[in-house]
Parts: structure tokens; C-alpha cells; sequence
């Protein structure tokens, strides 16, 4: 049995910018998870629901209501927003693991909304064009823009990827975000935030509405994974109820505990690499019999479990997480 | 009712206070009064619903009945972080460090009026409460000063010890600008060094900043000798109130209080003779 | 002015009267859960005929059953260790494809792989007893990074089964046609069986909470592990034998999934969040609970499909999630306990 290492797929240009692509999209839903879980103390188990709203109320909003695909993402993160605020007005006020089976729960109601009420949805099969009108995707646009893109990026480098300005704008979010999210945290409204996360009691006993701070939390959280829906759309070219699973949440908070509670920067490096490994698995050319493609892709299971295990066992803090700022093991 | 500390106005006014826990009535018609100025005990034997109340008065746990009167205000019913806006202010019996927060953010949370904790200008008018934040850091290092923690002030709350965490909690509460201070057992668990220190900070704060405060303590010594008023509750209810000396002599408080350590007392000398 | 009045009228006689009755009921909030279980049965009947209700309901016994001796285990998980078990679900599908080696690979009778499945599962929960919640508490680990663990748990399980068993769907050896009837109401013969094996096995369990020493050491573990260590319970005994019992249990509980319906990796998983709805209805910890709250979830679910689609019917475990954990987070059948 041997077990090499193709050479050529490894510098399989495109195969790389489909993962990068992945990280990126992962990264921005990870970076929800923590402003809720690293900064707010929150255990937010529906991030996939967030990014299942986002997608769906964008390419609906394009297909049946008319609108173009750009006036449709401000419109879609709204309604994620205020979705995420709906959901966490009565739920907000529970027990931490109370909430994380609340949103898991509230999750997967909203998986089963798009996977049965077909006229909205397109249930099972999903979002993609409109059947009447075929040449109306919600994707035109973006193609119109990534083709500029592209015919721009061609000065300098020959042929690019057709994923290359998905790549592009993604981590370009990414690094907006974590910006952004940086420079939020700094302020005095973040340091109510990490009061919440150290003992929601203390900052109201100082004088803070705390619901209202884990409120705008979750509401942040929830822009972030409609942005990220936004993106798988574009990447998957349809919206489909099996890409909103709760696996997704859980990959994002494995993703988030690689990265390291605590640390925004560290997530993007979290995605990166968690995705990359993951990936790169399809590139150790193992032999059909036994390794069938579904026990491959079992094994990549087998890696996330063993990554998620082995690091809440020895390194709860992550990989670039602060000890002191550590959260997890109180 | 005369006496000496009626001098100020009624800054809190409790009347007949209930909170049942299923059957149990853990505050039970508590009714007492505290005048702006003092500094006021909370004594009881265990079980006497002492915390339960500050729980009550703070809006921890929604009181079932009665009524809390603050500055003329009825609170009972108000979320906690409201009562302690309108300047009732408690810290815990088991310390609430913020342990993965440098004791600096600690004292800079706890300021009033911080127009930079809504989100809104913080996205909008970024600039705005920058200034305000200056004045709070210099307001956190004055307090940390008298409270001989300035030099840790960039250390993490976790990592102090367990009576710099006590005092910790009091320059934090204070940093919240109180008018009338809750403090639920701020001797407990500290060294008597750190503990002096810390009464004498009470007596500080009393005369300079006028604040008033209630606390819940074990030690009779520190009561008698710290509070000029001292509050008996047993059974859920407040059995005396006055001043330490015409308490100690109240029958009642010794037969609910002080009697349980005449009898414990007693049994000691037979078993010893 | 007049309204005025009325206003002020209507408003003094309300708290006495109706709200000392309301409170009263609140008190005793299973009470109010059987008259609203009472209610919709009722309005069910009117509306659709007893026979239908009946029907429905009979099936809703069996997948009523599924979920009570699955929650039983989580629940006294939780309650005693504080662990969110999310490999639960898991432990379900573990057990079926450990029913399906013995009942279909080796051909021998499925009375032989409930057995073993109960066996193989219950040391399941023991070996990660051992390995890895054991040391986690010696740790102190938070409930964050002991959920986070049973998820990369349950993702661990899934990739074994899927590595031995593929993805494809398989049944178990068990007659699936022939039906059972009586009083006018048909059902299937596995079916059947479910539900009595099912209603069985929860009596049993019944008896032995609470009668065995055993049964009512882990109870009181569940109230308060600390309390009763400090009583001098031998808790690390307890202990492993709540994971042999949740894990024989669930090991039972995903054959009976197995049986009704069929064997593929994300069976367990599909069971495992109407499972935790059944756990905290029944309040969390409360064995007796757990049983009830999953009977009631199974029945309602199959009863919601006399008003709504079948293909909605697996979102009334969730909502009724949702619903109990903001109305009543301690559950219907919990103490009122302090959250």
C-alpha cells in the first residue's frame, strides 16, 4: 500500500481557492461566534439558521420580489437582524445551556421551514433561478461583478480562477470584520460585553441592562451569518436546506475553539487552517478498497471529533488564545 | 426613634417584605428604615433571611409582597440594574471579581454616564466618549489608590488575593457613584489586616463622600464597635432595631440571637465544670 | 371618569380570587400540563373522531417510547454530571448498528442484539466515563468545554459507524408488514412490540428509581452532587452506573428507532433534539420526568398530524422545546427549583 502525496494536486491552483474560499465564508460565521461565545459568554448553537435566513430572504427577495441582488443584502441582513433579535428577546434571559439547545432547537425549525414550505423555499430542491424565467439568478449580478473583477486581475496574472473574486471579496470581509469587531471590543460598550461573559450578576448589579448588550451581541452574530449565508450562496450557486445542517454551527465553533476563545484574529487563522487540513486529506491518494470515499469522509468527521476532544482536553484556550483570558475553564 | 442617626432623611424604606421560596417564607414581613449618613448593620442568625433581603431590595429576586421605597421611589419590582442606577449599589457575598478582566476595566465598568457603552455611538460618534473616558480612568486610579491597589491595576482581577478582591469590589461599587451602599459580608474571608483597612474605609466614606451604608455581618465586635445603627432580623422578619448598645440589650435579639450564644455558651461551662 | 372607576373596580377582586387559584395551579404545573394534554385530546376527538385519535395516538406510543428511554439517561446525565450530552443521539445509533452486527451480519435473533446492543452501549458510556468526563471533573472543566467535548463525541461515533457501515440505509431483520388489530385500530407487529417493550422497560425503571438504593442514590446525585458526597454516597460507583444505565438505555432505545424505521448515521442525531425537549419538560435531572415529558412529545407528535402535514410533525418536539423553555425553563413536571 503506498500511501503518496500527488504533487499535482497540491499545486492545484483552483482546488486552493475553492478551500480558501470555504475558510473565509467559515471564518465570517466563526466571527459571530465570537463576539457570542468568546466576548458575551452567550452559547449561540444557531448561527446556521442566521446564514440559512440571510441566503434564502436574499435570493427570494431577487427571484419573486424583483429586487436587485444589491438592494437585496442590506435587506436580508435586516430581517436576519431583527430575526435574531426576535429569537433572542424571550430566550436571552435563560440559563446559558438553556440557550444553546434553544438556538439549536430554533435551528433546526428554521431548516425544516425551508426544507418544507416548498412555495417560498423550493424545499428540497432548493434556490437557484427563476423556473419561468431561467435566466434570472440571484447570482447575476455577482457574476457580472466577478467577471470585472477577473478581466481587472488578468493584467497581471494570465488566466484567473472563476472563484478568485469570491476569494477576493470574502477575505476582504474577513478582515473588515475583524477590524471592525477589534475596534468595537476596545470600547467601553466591549467591556460590558466581557462583563457579561465574567458573571452577567456583577455588571447588573453595576447598573447595566444586560439584555440589551447581549441582544446587540447576537445581533451583530446574526449580520454576520447572513453575510456568510450570502456568500455560500454565491459559491454554491443555489440555497439549499441541507447546507444550513446543524454540523455547520458546530464546524464554525470548531473553527472558533482551533482559533481561540477570545482572539478575532485567531479565528481567521483557526478557519484556514482547520479547513485546509480537512481539505488537504484528498490529497494523501489512499487506495479505493478500503478507503472508500464515504470512509474518507468519515475520517474528516473522525478529525474534526478528535480536534474538538483533544483540544477542550489539553488546550481549551485554543490556539492563540489568552490563558488568563480563558473562559472555558471556570 | 429620637436618636442620633434620625438626623437625615428616610433614604430607604422597607414595609412588611415577603419572598417565598415553594413553602418557605425566607423573607417574611421584613419592615425596616434607613436614614441618609449612617452606617447600619444587618444582623440575624443564620437562616434569618439576611441576603435573601439584599436580593429582594436590589431586584435580584422579585419580592412577593410589601413595598421598597428609595428616595421616595418605590423599586419593588425594578430590574437590578436600574435600582442600582438610581444609586443603590451591593456587592456580593461570594466576590465578583471579574477575573478575566484587568482590575482597571473592572473600576472603568462600573462608572455612571459612559455615553460610549451604547452601541450607537460607538459606531456613530466614536470620538465622543473618548473624553469621558479619560475622566473615568483618572476617577478608577484615585479610587485604586485609596485602596492601595493602583499598582495592579493592569494585573487581571483573577489573580488577586481573596481580601484585594473584597476591596476590589468596594472601590468598584463605589466607582458607581452610591448613595446608599449594600455590602453583603465584606469581612468574611479576609485577613484582619486587610479587614481594618477596609472598615476603616468605611468610616472614610461615610464623612467624606456621604454615602451611606447597610452591611450584613457576623463578627459583633465589628458591629458594635463599626455601626451606629444595627438591624436584628430572624425568622424573616426584623425583630429590633436601634442603636448597638440599646440592641444588645433587647430581650428579644437575645432570645432569637444573642440567646442562642448565651445557651451555647452555658453548655460550654457545665460540660467544661 | 366612569371607566375609570370600572377599570379600578374590575382590578382589586382579580389578585385575591383567580390569582391566588392561578398561582395555585402553577404550583403543580403537571397538573395544568394534563388539563392542556385533556383539552387538545378532547378538541381532537370532536374534530377529527376518537378513532382517529386513537390511532394516531397508538403510533405516537411507540415513538413516545424511542424518546422516553433516551431522555432517561440524558437527563440523569445532566442532571448529576451538568454534562449536555450532545453524543447521546450517538449513543442511539451505536446501539442499532451494534443490533444490526448480531441480528443481520451474524443472523442471529434480534432478541439476542437488543442484548448485546444494551451491553455494547452501556460499556460505550463507561470507557468515555473513564476516559474522558472522569478526568474532565477532576479538571473542573466548564459546561461550555464539556459540551464542545460530547459534540466532538458525537462526530467521533458518527465517523466510526460510517466507516464500518457506510452511508447506506439498512434494516433490521424484523417483520414490517404484518399488522396487529384490535378495538378497530391497526398496528404494525414491530410496532407493537416497541410499545411494550417500551412501556415495560420505563415501568421497570420506574421501580428501580425508586425503590432500589441504587436508583435512589442517583437521584439524590442529580439533586445535588455535592450534598451527597458530603452524605458519604460513594459517588464514582453511582456514577459509572448511571453511564451503564443511560447507555443500556439509549442502546435499547436506538434498536426500537432502528425496528420502527431504519439504520443509517444520522439516525441517532435526528433523535437526539426531540430527546432533549423530553428532558427539559420533564425538568432536568428528573428521571420520572424525562419518561412522562417523552410520551407526551411522542403522542403529540403523532397527534399533530391529524391537523397539520406529516412532513411538519419532527418541528412539534422543537417547538415544544422552545415553548417550555421560555414559559417554564424548570419544566412541567420539575421542581420549582431556582435556575
Amino acid at each position: 500500500m503506498t500511501l503518496a502525496v500527488t504533487l499535482e494536486a497540491l499545486t492545484n491552483t483552483s482546488f486552493w481557492i475553492s478551500v480558501g474560499v470555504l475558510a473565509g465564508t467559515y471564518a465570517i460565521v466563526a466571527l459571530g461566534l465570537q463576539l457570542n461565545t468568546g466576548f458575551t459568554g452567550i452559547v449561540n448553537f444557531g448561527q446556521a439558521a442566521f446564514m440559512a435566513i440571510g441566503a434564502y430572504t436574499m435570493a427570494i427577495l431577487v427571484l419573486n420580489a424583483g429586487f436587485s441582488f444589491w438592494l437585496s443584502l442590506p435587506c436580508a441582513v435586516a430581517v436576519t437582524m431583527l430575526f435574531g433579535v426576535i429569537v433572542g428577546l424571550p430566550s436571552l434571559r435563560l440559563r446559558a445551556d438553556y440557550f444553546a439547545i434553544v438556538t439549536i432547537a430554533m435551528a433546526e425549525v428554521v431548516r425544516l421551514f425551508a426544507q418544507n414550505a416548498r412555495g417560498l423555499t423550493g424545499g428540497n430542491q432548493g434556490l437557484f433561478c427563476d423556473l419561468d424565467n431561467p435566466s434570472n439568478c440571484y447570482t447575476n449580478a455577482w457574476r457580472d461583478l466577478s467577471d470585472h473583477i477577473n478581466n481587472f486581475v488578468s493584467n497581471f496574472w494570465g488566466d484567473p480562477d472563476s472563484l478568485f473574486p469570491l476569494l477576493l471579496v470574502i477575505w476582504v470581509t474577513v478582515g473588515i470584520s475583524i477590524f471592525l469587531l477589534r475596534r468595537l471590543q476596545r470600547t467601553p460598550w466591549g467591556r460590558v460585553l466581557r462583563a457579561i461573559r465574567e458573571d452577567e450578576d456583577a455588571a447588573q448589579a453595576l447598573g447595566k441592562n444586560t439584555l440589551v448588550f447581549k441582544l446587540q451581541s447576537l445581533a451583530i452574530s446574526a449580520c454576520l451569518g447572513a453575510i456568510a449565508g450570502f456568500f455560500l450562496a454565491l459559491n454554491l450557486a443555489t440555497v439549499h436546506p441541507l447546507d444550513f445542517e446543524p454540523l455547520v454551527t458546530f464546524f464554525a465553533f470548531s473553527v472558533l475553539i482551533l482559533g481561540g476563545i477570545g482572539s478575532y484574529r485567531g479565528v481567521a487563522v483557526g478557519a484556514v487552517l482547520f479547513w485546509f487540513v480537512l481539505e488537504g486529506t484528498r490529497f494523501i491518494d489512499l487506495p479505493d478498497p478500503p478507503f472508500t470515499e464515504t470512509r474518507i469522509a468519515a475520517i474528516r468527521l473522525a478529525i474534526t471529533g478528535l480536534v474538538l476532544i483533544g483540544l477542550m482536553a489539553f488546550r481549551p484556550q485554543g490556539l492563540f488564545g489568552k490563558r488568563e483570558e480563558m473562559v472555558l475553564g471556570e | 426613634m429620637n436618636d442620633a442617626a434620625s438626623n437625615g432623611a428616610t433614604l430607604l424604606d422597607v414595609e412588611d417584605v415577603v419572598k417565598r421560596f415553594g413553602g418557605i417564607h425566607a423573607v417574611n414581613g421584613a419592615t425596616l428604615r434607613i436614614r441618609e449618613g449612617g452606617i447600619s448593620a444587618l444582623i440575624g442568625p443564620n437562616g434569618a433571611g439576611k441576603t435573601t433581603l439584599f436580593n429582594v431590595l436590589t431586584g435580584f429576586y422579585k419580592g412577593d409582597r410589601g413595598s421598597v421605597t428609595f428616595q421616595g421611589e418605590e423599586i419593588l419590582g425594578d430590574h437590578p440594574y436600574e435600582i442600582a442606577r438610581k444609586g443603590m449599589v451591593r456587592t456580593f457575598q461570594i466576590t465578583k471579581a471579574l477575573a478575566a478582566m484587568p482590575v482597571i476595566d473592572n473600576m472603568m465598568l462600573a462608572a455612571r454616564d459612559q455615553p460610549g457603552e451604547r452601541l450607537r455611538n460607538v459606531v456613530f460618534r466614536p470620538r465622543a466618549f473618548k473624553a469621558r473616558e479619560v475622566q473615568v480612568r483618572k476617577q478608577a486610579m484615585e479610587l485604586l489608590g485609596i485602596f492601595n491597589l493602583r499598582d495592579l491595576a493592569d494585573a487581571y482581577a483573577g489573580t488577586l488575593s481573596g481580601g484585594q478582591r473584597k476591596l476590589l469590589e468596594l472601590a468598584r461599587a463605589l466607582m458607581a457613584q452610591p448613595k446608599l451602599l449594600l455590602l453583603d459580608e465584606p469581612m468574611a474571608g479576609i485577613n484582619p489586616t486587610l479587614g481594618r483597612r477596609l472598615l476603616d474605609h468605611m468610616q472614610g466614606l461615610r464623612r467624606e463622600l456621604g454615602v451611606t451604608i447597610l452591611f450584613i455581618e457576623h463578627d459583633m465586635e465589628v458591629v458594635m464597635n463599626h455601626s451606629d445603627r444595627v438591624i436584628v432580623m430572624a425568622e424573616g422578619r426584623v425583630i429590633a432595631e436601634g442603636e448597638p448598645h440599646e440592641v444588645r440589650k433587647d430581650k428579644r435579639v437575645i432570645d432569637a440571637y444573642l440567646g442562642n450564644v448565651a445557651v451555647d455558651n452555658a453548655a460550654a461551662g457545665s460540660s467544661g465544670g | 371618569m366612569f371607566l375609570g372607576m370600572e377599570a379600578g373596580q374590575v382590578a382589586e377582586p382579580v389578585p385575591s380570587a383567580m390569582g391566588e387559584r392561578l398561582k395555585e395551579s402553577l404550583r403543580r404545573p403537571w397538573v395544568a400540563a394534563v388539563l392542556v394534554i385533556a383539552v387538545i385530546f378532547l378538541a381532537l376527538v370532536i374534530s377529527h373522531g376518537l378513532h382517529a385519535v386513537a390511532q394516531t395516538g397508538l403510533n405516537g406510543l411507540s415513538l413516545g417510547a424511542i424518546y422516553a428511554l433516551g431522555a432517561v439517561g440524558l437527563t440523569l446525565v445532566y442532571g448529576i454530571l451538568k454534562l449536555v450530552n450532545f453524543a447521546q443521539g450517538d449513543f442511539l445509533t451505536f446501539g442499532a448498528y451494534m443490533a444490526y452486527l448480531v441480528n443481520v451480519t451474524w443472523g442471529m435473533p434480534l432478541v439476542i442484539g437488543i442484548f448485546w446492543a444494551m451491553v455494547a452501549t452501556a460499556l460505550l458510556g463507561l470507557l468515555f466515563e473513564r476516559v474522558l468526563w472522569g478526568p474532565m471533573r477532576a479538571k473542573h472543566a466548564g459546561f461550555l468545554q464539556l459540551i464542545l467535548m460530547s459534540i466532538g463525541l458525537a462526530f467521533l461515533l458518527r465517523a466510526i459507524i460510517q466507516w464500518f457501515w457506510s452511508t447506506d440505509i439498512r434494516v433490521l431483520d424484523v417483520d414490517t408488514t404484518s399488522t396487529v388489530e384490535f378495538l378497530g385500530l391497526r398496528i404494525g407487529q414491530t410496532q407493537l412490540i416497541v410499545v411494550i417493550v417500551g412501556a415495560v422497560v420505563i415501568v421497570a425503571i420506574g421501580l428501580m428509581l425508586r425503590l432500589t438504593l441504587l436508583g435512589k442514590r442517583m437521584r439524590a446525585l442529580s439533586d445535588d452532587l455535592e450534598l451527597a458526597e458530603t452524605a458519604g454516597i460513594d459517588t464514582r460507583r453511582v456514577i459509572n452506573y448511571t453511564w451503564i444505565f443511560a447507555g443500556a438505555l439509549a442502546g435499547l432505545a436506538g434498536v426500537l428507532a432502528a425496528a420502527t424505521t431504519n439504520l443509517r448515521p444520522e439516525l441517532g442525531f435526528e433523535l437526539l433534539l426531540p430527546i432533549f425537549a423530553a428532558v427539559i419538560l420533564g425538568g432536568i435531572g428528573d428521571a420520572f420526568g424525562a419518561l412522562a415529558a417523552g410520551m407526551v412529545i411522542g403522542v403529540m407528535t403523532e397527534w399533530s398530524t391529524l391537523v397539520i402535514d406529516a412532513r411538519w410533525k419532527t418541528a412539534v418536539g422543537f417547538l415544544v422545546l422552545i415553548v417550555v423553555l421560555i414559559v417554564r425553563p424548570q419544566g412541567i413536571f420539575g421542581k420549582a427549583k431556582a435556575i
